[in-house]
């Protein structure tokens, strides 16, 4: 309809600029009309008319008149526009696996083969790519789509840097949009906007998955203890299946770690399970979590997704230091004794100026009570301070308490005691700065009162307080824990210390009891009691509940503790052709950045793969080292790193990643509609549906790229305006007759 | 009666007047050197809370019949050997005790509030099946008991009885000179037999056939000490008359050092 109003589609007039063919200039075409508007008042003003019909008769007459004026000047509209059979466009089919869905691909090859080809072969020689894991063109189209990849960015770049040779007027995109390949950033639209090349996409697949239930992510940690519970968060999207129930179930090879019954939220929406995991023997782990399919799902092979877990067989030291002999220590020990993954070592006043010391490697370990130095405190992973005031430690030692979680990255644990918290002072030392709460300033806060203990919401999430596998059973059996033999008041949390246990001393009374935070590289959690020795003297001698909060709590403090060498990839799976990013944040012996190491890398892979490569230092982060690698096969990869300052050894470290061929391809299947429509945008062109593709041949012939010529194009002669003028001159004779005028 | 029934009853009577003459004087001779106190009120501070607890076991009597019965063989040297003994682990370690003693059985759960808890004379200990048990629970779950003041074969055979009711699955050893519990604090290598008051004037230290003093110890799974047990010896005696100049210091020291490693390794361990 514009097209025949107006005599071409409403893209001309975007991209044209008007002029008038008379060569008249416009200020006279004004003055023109100023003076015919001049001419109309004088000979109006004359009537005896009342003043409003005098106003309607004269803008009428006026618009007739200016009409007529500006058609006299002949406008046109001045266009650049593709010389015919000179320029090429490239129609690029995006050939992956992801265009197999719905009958993507065959719509495409149709349009690409077939009418819209014929339309475009009409005006322009027309060449085929396509896009795929590496952009390719191709003289033919394959019958199905089996690239692993999309990426749509390198065939656009593909043709940007042939246009230097090659007149390319315009790029045809026929795509889901699913890009995976991660070249379609700003780079991309950068060198196309240069090279004046519009990008034509047309869209296919539906918008809104359909009858689909798909696992978008799995988050687990990349390394654990042996034997550790884990939590594994599964983001999921469902469509169709509103209501319905669906299992989820996490595998490592046949045998079934986990699994859990899911009640299926609204279309479309978006939500996340968590579910707890035990690590189990020590080794590298590739866990599959699915979502086991639905009749009648669309996409089934979004139902699965793998994972890494790296049980890696070390551990920890942890150093307990206590001002006096208290009960707390003898069950705390007695709690991870059978922890094969946790060594205790620990340390007790039991005079003025004697030592008690426990799990030492030679008889002059700690023989001087608590490290003074950075080699002796940094050889543990974690440390535990119990019933002690702050001055006990001197200013030095509170220093290196300090280093040991910012810069060491270990974790500490607060205990509260009569000496403890605000009654030892600790409000007031340097370490105060490392404690998840502000104490408060007063003594007294330390009570042998008896309180029972709740979790908080986060405590009822969390995996150090977990012992009761089902997370419903697990709250009700913290609240059936006998009463702890003491609690201290601790203040507030800090902003970021997460509140696990609150201790219940009576009705309306309740204060944290357990808080943990990060603080620098490392993590500190505060327990603000010496009484959890009653969960085991007041429990059945069975009853596990004691060594399992004390094992996690332990865990969860030493068991991620980094050494001196952190070797890292930047995601877990790769495929095919991508760069699997490797990292390596290296530090000295004082655990201070190393700028000055050797870092070399080897690689294991399958079917024989071995590689090593010499990480560079990074520019910007000091004590990290990094390189990119290409895993020549798809398969399960193993990586350690070793590095040197001159001939000594600082540390080595492993990092284990998989390439997937096409994995990507069936996750977020639906059009991807925004990423097109802003690409055509950004490049000058159009988004169309297929059923639009029709019209693409007209548009593209509106394109600066290549070789153009400018044509003037007349407007003056558009229907539109001659239904104007009849309507100005109608509307007069219509206001006339119903004053009787005639 | 014919004559020589009679003179054999008073025969008899002669005897059992001399015996029973020989006896209060020899005893009475002893009462005068170490009198009983008769003050129990509580120290002070003994109503503060407390981290340790000295807690004595109140057990049923084998020979709970008669006078026996009146007192029972649990409050041996009770309370003054509890009370002065808790003086000195108060001075002598870091460790926040209270200065009176608890008295805990195994009949009511309180036992469990209570690690660390000291038997006296378990050689005249009769434990029932439940109590036995209820003891057995209280040392795996975490706890852990000192015996003290019981000497030669007659007297461990009833201690054993009652404990083999709950604790027969695994010996009761000889604890060895290396062992923690002898370093925890004090070096106790060089030990000798602690007596008790009845061998003033202390020219012999054992009593019955039980001459040779035994510290031994009934081990739980994984190797720790949770029964110790000190046999042919009596350092309850030693706590309670340290104060008194004619009970030899050396004993008394001793059994001081003893029981402060006991308990620290109670704590520990």
């Amino acid at each position: 309809m514009f097209e025949f109003l107006f005599n071409y589609p409403l893209s001309v007039y975007r991209k044209g600029t008007l002029v008038f063919s008379s060569g008249w200039s416009a200020a006279l075409l004004a003055a023109a009309v100023i003076a015919a508007a001049a001419g109309l008042f004088w000979l109006l003003r004359r009537c005896r008319l009342p003043g409003r019909r005098l106003l309607a008769l004269g803008v009428l007459e006026w618009g007739v008149l200016a009409l007529l004026l500006a058609l006299l000047w002949q406008p046109a509209l001045s266009v650049t526009v593709l010389k015919p059979q000179q320029n090429v466009v490239a129609v690029v089919v995006d050939a992956s696996a992801s265009m197999g869905l719905e009958q993507r691909y065959q719509q495409a090859r149709q349009l690409a083969e077939g009418s819209l080809a014929a339309e475009l072969k009409k005006r322009f020689p027309v060449r085929l790519y396509l896009a795929g894991d590496t952009p390719a063109r191709v003289e033919k189209l394959p019958e199905t789509p089996e690239a692993s990849r999309t990426d749509l960015g390198a065939a656009l770049r593909q043709i940007a840097a042939e246009s230097s040779m090659l007149p390319v007027g315009a790029v045809v995109l026929l795509s889901d949009g699913a890009d995976n390949g991660g070249n379609l950033g700003p780079e991309t639209v950068e060198v196309l906007r240069r090279a004046r090349i519009p990008v034509h996409a047309v869209g296919f697949g539906s918008e809104k998955p359909e009858r689909d239930v798909e696992i978008l992510d799995a988050e687990l940690p990349a390394r654990v203890l042996p034997g550790s519970r884990m939590l594994l968060t599964v983001t999921l999207r469902q469509s169709g299946f509103r209501g319905q129930t669906a299992k989820l179930t996490v595998r490592d090879g046949d045998s079934v770690l986990a699994q859990k019954e899911l009640r299926l939220p609204g279309d479309g929406e978006t939500w996340r399970e968590t579910l707890a995991l035990n690590a189990g023997k020590a080794g590298v782990r590739t866990l599959t979590i699915a979502a086991v399919p639905l009749a009648e799902e669309s996409n089934k092979r979004n139902n699965a997704l793998e994972r890494i877990v790296d049980v890696r067989d070390r551990k920890p030291r942890i150093l307990y230091f206590e001002g006096e002999p208290r009960w707390e220590m003898k069950f705390i020990r007695r709690a991870v004794e059978d922890d094969e993954q946790l060594d205790l070592a620990s340390i007790v006043r039991t005079t003025e100026n004697r030592f008690y010391r426990q799990g030492i490697r030679s008889p002059q370990e700690l023989e001087r009570g608590f490290p003074s130095s950075v080699e002796e405190l940094f050889a543990f992973q974690a440390l535990i301070i119990g019933n002690v005031e702050a001055g006990y430690f001197t200013p030095a030692q509170q220093t290196l308490i300090r280093e040991f979680a910012d810069r060491r990255g270990g974790g500490v644990l607060f205990l509260g005691g009569r000496a403890a918290l605000s009654d030892g002072g600790w409000q007031r030392s340097p370490l105060a700065e490392i404690l998840p709460v502000v104490l408060p300033e007063k003594k007294g806060t330390f009570r042998r009162e008896p309180a029972t203990v709740e979790l908080t919401r986060a405590g009822a999430e969390s995996l150090i307080t977990r012992i009761e596998e089902d997370p419903e059973k697990n709250v009700a059996r913290w609240k059936a824990l006998p009463y702890l033999a003491d609690y201290q008041e601790t203040g507030a949390p800090k902003p970021g210390a997460t509140v696990l246990v609150e201790a219940v001393p009576g009705v309306r009374m309740r204060h944290p009891l357990l808080v943990t935070q990060n603080y620098g590289r490392g993590r500190v959690a505060l327990l603000a009691t010496g009484g959890t020795w009653r969960w085991q003297m007041a429990q059945d001698a069975r009853d596990q509940s004691h060594e399992t909060f004390w094992q996690q709590l332990l865990r969860w403090l030493s068991g991620s503790v980094e050494e001196r060498v952190t070797l890292l990839t930047s995601r877990q799976t790769y495929e095919g052709g991508e760069a699997v990013r490797i990292r390596a944040e290296v530090r000295d012996r004082n655990y201070l950045p190393s700028t000055s190491a050797v870092v070399s890398v080897n690689i294991l892979g399958p079917g024989g793969v071995s590689d090593t490569l010499e990480l560079s230092p990074s520019r910007t982060e000091p004590g990290v080292y990094e390189s990119e690698w290409r895993a020549p096969r798809p398969g399960s990869y193993l990586a350690e790193a070793t590095a040197r300052e001159g001939l000594e050894e600082l540390g080595r470290d492993t990092v284990t990643f998989r390439r997937e061929d096409g994995a990507q391809e069936f996750f977020r299947t639906e059009q991807n509609r925004e990423l097109l429509e802003r690409l055509a945008q950004q490049t000058g062109g159009r988004y169309y549906r297929p059923s639009e593709a029709g019209g693409l041949a007209k548009e593209i012939e509106l394109s600066e790229a290549g070789i153009t010529v400018r044509e003037t194009r007349p407007v003056w002669n558009a229907p539109a305006a001659f239904l104007l003028l009849a309507g100005l001159k109608t509307a007069e004779w219509l206001v006339r007759r119903r004053w009787g005028a005639v | 009666m014919d004559m020589r029934r009679q003179l054999a009853l008073v025969l008899a009577g002669l005897m059992l007047a001399a015996t029973l003459y020989a006896f209060q004087r020899g005893y009475g001779s002893i009462r005068r050197l170490f009198p009983e106190s008769d003050d129990d009120s509580p120290p002070p501070g003994a109503e503060q809370k407390t981290e340790f607890y000295f807690a004595r076991l109140r057990y049923p009597n084998v020979r709970a019949t008669g006078i026996w019965a009146m007192r029972g063989s649990w409050t041996v040297d009770y309370p003054k050997a509890d009370r002065q003994f808790l003086q000195g682990l108060i001075r002598l370690t870091r460790i926040q005790a209270n200065p009176m003693e608890r008295v805990v059985d195994l009949i009511s759960d309180d036992i469990f509030n209570y690690p660390f808890v000291y038997v006296v004379e378990p050689g005249h200990w009769d434990l029932p099946e439940a109590q036995a048990k209820k003891l057995r629970e209280f040392i795996d779950r975490g706890g852990f008991l000192m015996t003290d003041d019981f000497h030669g074969t007659f007297e461990w055979e009833l201690f054993t009885a009652s404990l083999n009711k709950a604790f027969a699955d695994r010996p009761i050893v000889d604890i060895e000179d290396n062992d923690p519990i002898f370093h925890v604090l004090y070096d106790l290598d060089d030990r000798v037999q602690v007596p008790g008051i009845v061998n003033y004037p202390f020219h012999k230290t054992y009593e019955y056939d039980g001459i040779e003093p035994k510290w031994r110890a009934w081990r739980d799974a994984k190797g720790r000490i949770a029964i110790a047990i000190c046999f042919n010896m009596d350092q309850g005696d030693a706590w309670e008359w340290a104060d008194n100049p004619h009970y030899p210091e050396k004993y008394a020291s001793q059994a001081y050092r003893t029981a402060i490693n006991y308990i620290l390794y109670a704590m520990t361990h």
